[in-house]
């Protein structure tokens, strides 16, 4: 009964240990982590630690000078049914104990054992060594005491004293076993808990970190796309008050025409003629040349603006893994222009040494993601004015390679080891969850490829990519 | 005022920018175009340039720091940045070290765009036919000036008055109307204002005040935020800094030191002032908003009235 009133109110309490925070985890992954990591290591708060007072029961215990007899007597009691074993006491403190089976052994089995035994004290037949427990130990601590203390096969309960030493009761061990029970279940599920929890909160960091450079991205790309957009609308502009212009230039050389067809008096031919000078003034028709120039400029902005366009839909599908065959230099120059502003903001130089290689089957949009992370990255690491990234492909057997070196700062040996680590990162707080290159890990493992990086601190850093021409091995659900 | 034509330089490091931009202006002015910064700093050297236009991103050197530059070269040239990404950084450096008299954002208007060119090309004009303002060598021994704070956080007001020693007035208001009262009664040179306020408007009396008063200067003070409503304070507000909270203490230092300076400058040749006209706001807001009461159009009334430093013109 004790047993399951304080399991149940473990399990009770088990809501209020751990935080649920949806909202607030989707602000602030990183934090909603916490308390989730943290659960497994201290599984149940020390407010529900469960106690082994919680499992005593009082027991009047026999003096030792009691006859074996008076203590068989207890025995069939009703109080005493549920117990193996009596206690022991003297002047409060526990000196044995005498189990039901024991003392059916020793005494009431044997040939004339009650006779022989019966008036002797309790003291000569009882366990000298008794399981006691004190009642603020933990169950977790009880437990390990009985593991270790009791005698096969069980056979005596255990008694409880206080922080004196003086006997307040007994426990079973069943008990012990039925709380361990519980309490092995509720660990379970809090850790399935936070297990749940934890693997929520990757996803949501996995989200955080596309939504960061997403935002840079943005950035860039709005300054892409507005400048193309800048000199578009007044091309545009200029055109249309150049077509207002040759409009009202065309009506007055209508005017003149009408008149020599339909006839009128001179004064008004004059009049016309005026008009049409003009208008002839106003309207240089060498503009009609440079309004070619400017409508071949506005085409090409708009292609440039549709092919921005075009290269950030390719890169919101960033979950869509459909897989298809591609050229590799296709994707790295879809990535370069992407990361396009930052590598001109930095002024950094771009050398393509690209092989002859073959079309290779895989998520392009995922390989983008690597490519734009990689390239992002390698631009980051550069301060310095001579910044220059190097791509290099060739294809190896059954493999096509991939190289992103730079000349920026390298990185550390101590470093080296951890980059594809999720959440390891250098960067500033706020500029990186640690995640990019982790993610890269994951996309090129998918893809059964191998991803490694070299790199010397002040020379530079090189990653290397190696992916199946074929794609994976077998084919994708 | 002038037959000969004024000349416009643009920079940007797309040509296809300058190409159209070329187009539009060269029926009005002598159109000169430079692809980086570099270049642009060499025509500003070689040639007297009424307005320069400047993208932000461009390789090599930022817009902003082209025209700090230009500042340099020379005092007398309008410099306006057309830009199309508005990060914080870049508006708060075009204030802070441009000085900028229009912060315009890509895709433009062809027509506000002319506008603000023709407005800048007006003010050179109007500066370069006055006999060369004489560089007043910053006089540390000038009579002190009046300074206002409007802040509800009194840490403000605290540091202005530290750093404005005992030879300059602070004043300190913590709402529109009590500032707007010293405002109407005080000559007050600089005027440094917390964006953030519970009740009242401070960015719209803000833009308000530079109509009535241009010759006062604005120090805005604020966390960093809204880069929309930045942009409008400069176009509509002309504020002289932009400072960042909390507030450093040394770049609110050289803020008021060149506030100072700067001020005492208009005051020697008024017609400076006319580099901190405003643009007319896109709405009808000319006047103060509805919402004030007529006891602050009053206190509006009185300080444009009293305006002991009008334009020129």
């Amino acid at each position: 009964m004790h047993t399951q009133g304080a399991g149940s109110r473990t399990v009770a309490r088990r809501p209020s240990g751990i935080p649920v925070e949806p909202m607030n985890s989707a602000v602030q992954p990183v934090a909603a982590l916490a308390p989730a990591s943290a659960s497994p290591a201290r599984p149940s708060t020390a407010s529900v630690e469960l106690r082994v007072d919680s499992l005593c029961q009082w027991l009047e215990p026999a003096a030792p000078t009691a006859s074996v007899l008076a203590v068989g007597e207890r025995f069939l009691d009703a109080a005493s049914a549920p117990w193996l074993s009596l206690p022991v006491v003297d002047d409060g403190r526990p000196v044995g104990s005498v189990s039901r089976y024991e003392l059916m052994q020793r005494v009431y089995i044997k040939p004339f054992g009650r006779e022989l035994y019966g008036r002797r004290a309790i003291a000569s037949v009882m366990h000298m060594q008794p399981l006691v427990i004190a009642a603020d130990a933990t169950i977790e601590e009880a437990s390990r005491t009985i593991a270790a203390r009791i005698r096969q096969p069980i056979m005596e309960d255990f008694l409880i004293v206080d922080a004196d030493g003086l006997y307040v009761g007994m426990g079973k061990v069943l008990d012990v076993l039925g709380a361990m029970e519980q309490r092995m279940a509720a660990h379970s599920h809090e850790l399935e808990r936070a297990y749940h929890q934890l693997k929520s909160s990757q996803a949501q960091l996995v989200q955080s970190e596309k939504m960061a450079s997403l935002g840079q991205m943005v950035a860039g790309v709005a300054h892409e796309i507005n400048t193309p957009l800048g000199y578009v609308r007044n091309n545009v502009e200029m055109t249309k008050e150049s077509l207002g212009e040759l409009r009202g230039l065309l009506g007055a050389y209508e005017q003149v025409v009408d008149f020599f067809a339909d006839g009128g008096d001179e004064a008004r031919l004059a009049a016309h003629l005026q008009e049409l000078d003009l208008r002839r003034e106003k309207f240089d028709p060498a503009s009609l040349d440079d309004l070619a120039g400017l409508l071949d400029d506005t085409v090409f902005g708009v292609g440039q603006i549709s092919e921005l366009v075009g290269n950030l839909k390719d890169f919101s599908r960033l979950d869509q893994a459909h897989v298809s065959r591609v050229d590799v230099h296709q994707l790295i120059e879809s990535a370069l222009k992407i990361g396009g502003n930052l590598l001109r903001k930095k002024n950094v130089e771009v050398v393509r040494r690209f092989g002859t290689v073959p079309e290779i089957v895989c998520s392009p949009a995922q390989i983008n993601q690597v490519l734009l992370n990689l390239v992002t990255n390698a631009t980051q690491a550069i301060d310095h004015e001579q910044g220059r990234i190097t791509i290099r492909t060739h294809a190896v057997g059954q493999y096509l390679m991939i190289a992103v070196e730079d000349n920026g700062a390298g990185i550390p040996a101590e470093h080296l080891a951890r980059i594809f680590d999720p959440f390891f990162t250098t960067k500033p707080i706020g500029q990186g969850t640690g995640l990019g290159l982790s993610i890269c890990y994951q996309i090129i493992e998918q893809h059964q490829g191998r991803i490694r990086a070299v790199s010397t601190p002040g020379v530079g850093t090189r990653f290397f990519i190696a992916l199946p021409i074929r794609g994976k091995a077998e084919a994708t659900p | 005022m002038n037959d000969e034509r004024a000349t416009v330089l643009f920079v940007d490091d797309e040509e296809r920018i300058l190409r159209s931009l070329r187009m539009q202006f060269r029926g009005r002015y002598d159109v000169l175009t430079a692809g980086s910064g570099a270049e642009a700093i060499e025509v500003v050297r070689g040639r007297l340039v009424h307005a320069v236009v400047s993208d932000q991103r461009m390789p090599g050197m930022l817009g902003a720091e082209l025209l700090s530059r230009v500042r340099d070269i020379s005092p007398a040239t309008m410099r306006l940045l057309l830009t199309g990404y508005s990060d914080m950084q870049a508006i708060v450096a075009s204030v802070n070290e441009g000085e900028i008299f229009r912060f315009i954002e890509k895709p433009w208007q062809p027509q506000r765009l002319l506008e603000a060119v023709e407005q800048a090309v007006q003010i050179a004009r109007r500066e370069l036919a006055v006999p060369a303002p004489v560089v007043v060598a910053a006089a540390p021994e000038g009579p002190g000036i009046k300074l206002l704070t409007i802040d509800e956080d009194p840490a403000t007001y605290a540091l202005v008055r530290e750093l404005a020693g005992v030879r300059h007035d602070v004043q300190y208001a913590t709402t529109l109307e009590s500032a707007l009262a010293v405002l109407s009664e005080q000559e007050i040179a600089i005027v440094i204002a917390g964006l953030k306020h519970r009740s009242d408007d401070v960015i719209g009396a803000l833009k308000t005040l530079k109509r009535y008063s241009p010759g006062t200067l604005t120090i805005a003070v604020s966390p960093l935020g809204d880069s929309y409503g930045l942009i409008e304070l400069i176009n509509q507000g002309q504020i002289y800094r932009f400072l960042p909270k909390p507030l450093s203490r040394e770049l609110l230092r050289r803020s008021l030191q060149s506030a100072i300076d700067h001020y005492r400058r208009i005051k020697v040749a008024p017609a400076l002032a006319a580099r901190h006209a405003v643009e007319e706001p896109a709405a009808s807001a000319a006047e103060p908003p509805a919402t004030l009461s007529a006891r602050l159009l009053g206190y509006w009334r009185r300080i444009r009235d009293n305006g002991r430093i009008q334009q020129s013109a």
